[in-house]
């Protein structure tokens, strides 16, 4: 793709940039891809207010419990175990990088270190999701999704973003698949930067989870 | 070595490593000015915020909680 | 004044925007399934007049059980449905599809000279959520019915059953189609606007549909969220609001409202785009203040997402909290009393025709001032303690919404109709209407200001302890009923304008009102495509002593200096 040379004070989002980075492919592309983009990120915008609104109602029910965590039949909530969740958060984290890294590669036309690191980001994002089952398979047997607020906030949200992760994992397998058959050329690949937005979308979620209610 | 041992030594290598490669891809993409890439500015940005919190539980300077 | 900014330029057939998709073809692809954004504004209108009926026939009902102070009429809990289903519907199977799913659809994309919104298949699935949603809402009948209000507080809400997490589906999915229809918006004014439409020349309704569609895409989310915890505690007794296992019944309210108070301007800032449509096409005046008005529609926005709390005063909220609630709320009035003096400004030395629409501007301008101060009398801390659950605030909001929202829509309807069919609505019919509604109106609303001070309550199935401390409630309360039914009349009288003028009313032309916005220029109705060639827009539409700021207008014999026609403001055939 040709450099752009921007008037100065001209906005780099402005129709004529975006039709300048995409002059050697249609003009058409160039429009639709930029409806899809900005639509995705308010996608993303609304997703976040989905998740802001239950992290609002666990910061709410914490601020107002007497104590932290809170008492179930007299006997207090035990902490959860943090070092695991920091291997796990790292392990999303670096399918975030990964993810990146594959992106890159497809821009650079390298489509063998593309699908490489496609791969890794869907691994990692398995292990991840593996991670979680784990979790819940040693919190469940302490604290239920119906026993305490500590219970319905953790269940729900853990929960809530482990279903967007494991929508990502399907979602970036069939990118993947679609990338191989040929529906993306080297300089149409918008799913590619939607799925790669989304997945740093998911990521961001998890440190907030992950200070939330591991580290606080 | 300990599982939590373990675990604590794999969150530590793996927040730096991933972290730092993160800070590389930001700084590349920081001339960058259509949304995709401020997008992606902002959201690289908040995951290495999350990198330096893994590193910090790791070396046990957050998360480490007393029972009330 | 001539110019196009550098960035906005585009044009020659290369420009996609230029492009020409193939016509629908097929009945199921013309009218049913149909991408169309204007065919998917009529079903939207089609369904929330239908849904209005039934929510208003609910209504109804409460108004004839509260005749008799000792509420005979109905079962307590029949009663208790009618006044939850009629707000439930009203809300968000009728007010939330008309103003921004009929009115947005239609006119929006018109007015930004685009040939259609930027997601077109995501416009069709976000109107056919409506009739699912109304679907799984009317269900509930089967279960009971919700009986806890519009508002389905916990824990009394959780005590409804199956009725209860059918409505929380129902009102999810509502909240699907409106989040995905004001993103739509939103893409669509930011990056489909004409060549040469900078923001500030844009019209001041497509303004108001971006504010609510910002509106929309933030706190229906929220509501969503509300409700599926809700749904949660409802059907897998997960514990959000249950204060025996740490939750709060009052998070609910915090979570529901922070949604809620953002949804009134859901449906009040695209009446006040229509009022700023409309006062200056029939006063023959320029807008006064039009980059006030444009702004304050967004202060609105912002601020709106600020006062939630105001509807939970009582609830024991602290008053460190209660306090800044309290000024923000007064604080709301200013940019909507911004736009009523540049309205009344605007109006200043015209040359007023009263038309329908204009008759039903002036009256919103009335009724909306009241029910904003109203408003004001409610966001006061103590004075709401004594108003809060009582029929003030019930007057309070059917004057905003009734006298405000649906003044605006009917106003609307009246205005485009013509643009949408090609026909005149008869005249004589919509001043019947309008008199009828505004009756109606005042009649049914105002009485309740005063019975509510006096301790009326509401959704109480019967009122005697009150009747004999203040007898004249029993009075007012059946003078309210009996001009309830005249607001019936209106309704009537305007589905019968309707449908009789699609087929008799006087043929409209182009421009019937002598307006200046880009979808006066174009045919009536206008074609699939909308334009045959996207004009570029040189100034503002309001000044009528310039030309019309357009060029490439595909119809070069457009009159650049419209004024209504002597015929379209005289009665139509039909009707006299």
């Amino acid at each position: 793709m040709s450099a752009t040379t921007l008037d100065p004070g001209q906005s780099a989002t402005s129709h004529a940039a975006v039709a300048a980075r995409f002059a050697d492919v249609d003009a058409v592309y160039a429009t639709t891809r930029d409806l899809r983009l900005l639509g995705f990120v308010l996608f993303l915008v609304s997703d976040c207010v989905f998740f802001s609104s239950f992290i609002f109602s666990y910061l709410y029910l914490r601020t107002a419990a007497p104590v932290w965590p809170p008492l179930v039949d007299g006997k207090q909530l035990p902490y959860l175990d943090v070092t695991f969740a920091a291997v796990n958060s790292v392990v999303l984290f670096g399918s975030g990088v990964t993810m990146h890294y594959a992106l890159e590669s497809w821009k650079k036309l390298k489509k063998g270190a593309f699908n490489g690191w496609m791969v890794a980001t869907i691994v990692l994002g398995i292990m991840f999701l593996l991670g979680q089952a784990h979790e819940y398979s040693g919190a469940l047997q302490i604290m239920s999704w119906t026993g305490s607020s500590f219970g319905a906030t953790f269940y729900t949200l853990t929960g809530m973003h482990g279903f967007h992760v494991f929508i990502g994992v399907i979602y970036l397998s069939v990118l993947l698949v679609q990338a191989n058959r040929g529906v993306y050329t080297g300089s149409k690949y918008f799913g590619l930067t939607a799925g790669t937005l989304y997945w740093h979308f998911v990521d961001v979620i998890w440190v907030a989870l992950f200070f939330m209610f591991y580290l606080w | 070595m300990s599982t939590e041992l373990f675990e604590k030594a794999v969150a530590l290598i793996g927040a730096v490593l991933v972290g730092g490669t993160a800070v590389v891809q930001f700084r590349n993409e920081l001339p960058l000015r259509s949304l995709d890439a401020n997008v992606t500015k902002l959201l690289l940005g908040l995951m290495i915020v999350g990198c330096v919190l893994a590193f910090l539980a790791a070396i046990n300077v957050l998360g480490v909680h007393s029972a009330a | 004044m001539d110019t196009v900014p550098s960035t906005l330029q585009r044009g020659g057939h290369d420009d996609p925007h230029d492009h020409i998709h193939p016509a629908p073809e097929g009945f199921i692809r013309k009218y049913v399934f149909s991408l169309d954004h204007k065919v998917i504004g009529i079903q939207y209108f089609v369904t929330g007049i239908l849904l209005m009926v039934i929510a208003g026939a609910f209504a109804e009902l409460v108004r004839i059980q509260l005749m008799d102070p000792a509420g005979t009429f109905m079962s307590r809990n029949a009663y208790n449905m009618m006044y939850t289903m009629h707000g439930t519907v009203m809300v968000w199977l009728v007010l939330i599809p008309l103003v921004t799913g009929a009115l947005g659809n239609f006119v929006m994309p018109l007015q930004i000279g685009a040939r259609d919104v930027a997601f077109p298949w995501l416009n069709m699935f976000s109107f056919w959520l409506i009739p699912v949603s109304a679907a799984v809402m009317f269900s509930t009948f089967l279960f009971g019915a919700p009986t806890a209000g519009w508002t389905e507080y916990p824990p009394i809400s959780l005590e409804q059953g199956t009725a209860g997490a059918l409505w929380c589906v129902a009102i999810m999915l509502v909240g699907v189609s409106s989040t995905l229809t004001g993103m739509n918006f939103v893409v669509t004014i930011t990056k489909m606007r004409a060549p040469g439409m900078t923001w500030t020349r844009m019209p001041l309704f497509t303004w108001a549909t971006f504010a609510t569609a910002l509106i929309n895409m933030v706190a229906t989310a929220a509501l969503t969220i509300a409700l599926a915890a809700l749904f949660l505690e409802d059907v897998f007794n997960v514990p959000f609001f249950d204060a025996a296992r740490g939750g709060s019944p009052v998070l609910f309210q915090h979570m529901f409202w922070f949604y809620s108070h953002p949804a009134v301007y859901i449906f009040i800032l695209p009446a006040f785009g229509v009022v700023s449509e409309i006062i200056p096409t029939f006063a023959r005046k320029p807008i006064f203040g039009y980059k006030m008005i444009a702004f304050s529609s967004l202060a609105i926005a912002i601020l709106g997402f600020a006062v939630w709390a105001h509807h939970m005063f009582p609830a024991g909220l602290a008053p460190w909290l209660q306090i800044p609630f309290m000024i923000l709320t007064y604080a709301i009035g200013i940019p909507t009393g911004i736009k009523i003096f540049s309205w009344l400004a605007t109006l200043w030395g015209g040359r007023i025709q009263f038309s329908t629409p204009m008759l039903y501007m002036l009256a919103f301008l009335m009724t909306f001032t009241f029910g904003g101060v109203t408003g004001i009398f409610l966001a006061s801390v103590p004075t709401n303690f004594h108003e809060h659950g009582s029929y003030f605030v019930v007057g309070h909001f059917h004057y905003v919404v009734g006298g405000g929202a649906v003044l605006g829509f009917l106003a609307a309807v009246a205005y485009w109709y013509p643009k949408a069919t090609g026909r005149m609505l008869s005249e004589k019919l919509g001043k019947t209407t309008f008199w009828l509604f505004m009756i109606g109106l005042t009649g049914t609303f105002l009485p309740m200001h005063w019975i509510g001070l006096e301790g009326m309550p509401r959704r109480y199935a019967s009122y005697e302890f009150i009747a004999k401390l203040y007898p004249d409630t029993v009075f007012w309360n059946r003078f309210e009923t009996v001009f309830s039914f005249f607001m019936v009349a209106a309704v009537l009288v305007f589905a019968v304008n309707l449908i009789v003028s699609y087929r008799t009313g006087r043929i409209a032309g182009n421009n019937p009102w002598g307006a200046r916005t880009l979808e006066w220029t174009i045919s009536s109705p206008p074609p699939y495509y909308n334009f045959k060639k996207i004009p570029t827009v040189l100034a503002r539409p309001y000044d009528f002593a310039e030309p019309l700021p357009y060029r490439n207008l595909d119809d070069e014999k457009i009159d650049l200096y419209p004024a209504p026609t002597a015929a379209s403001l005289q009665p139509a055939a039909v009707g006299g």
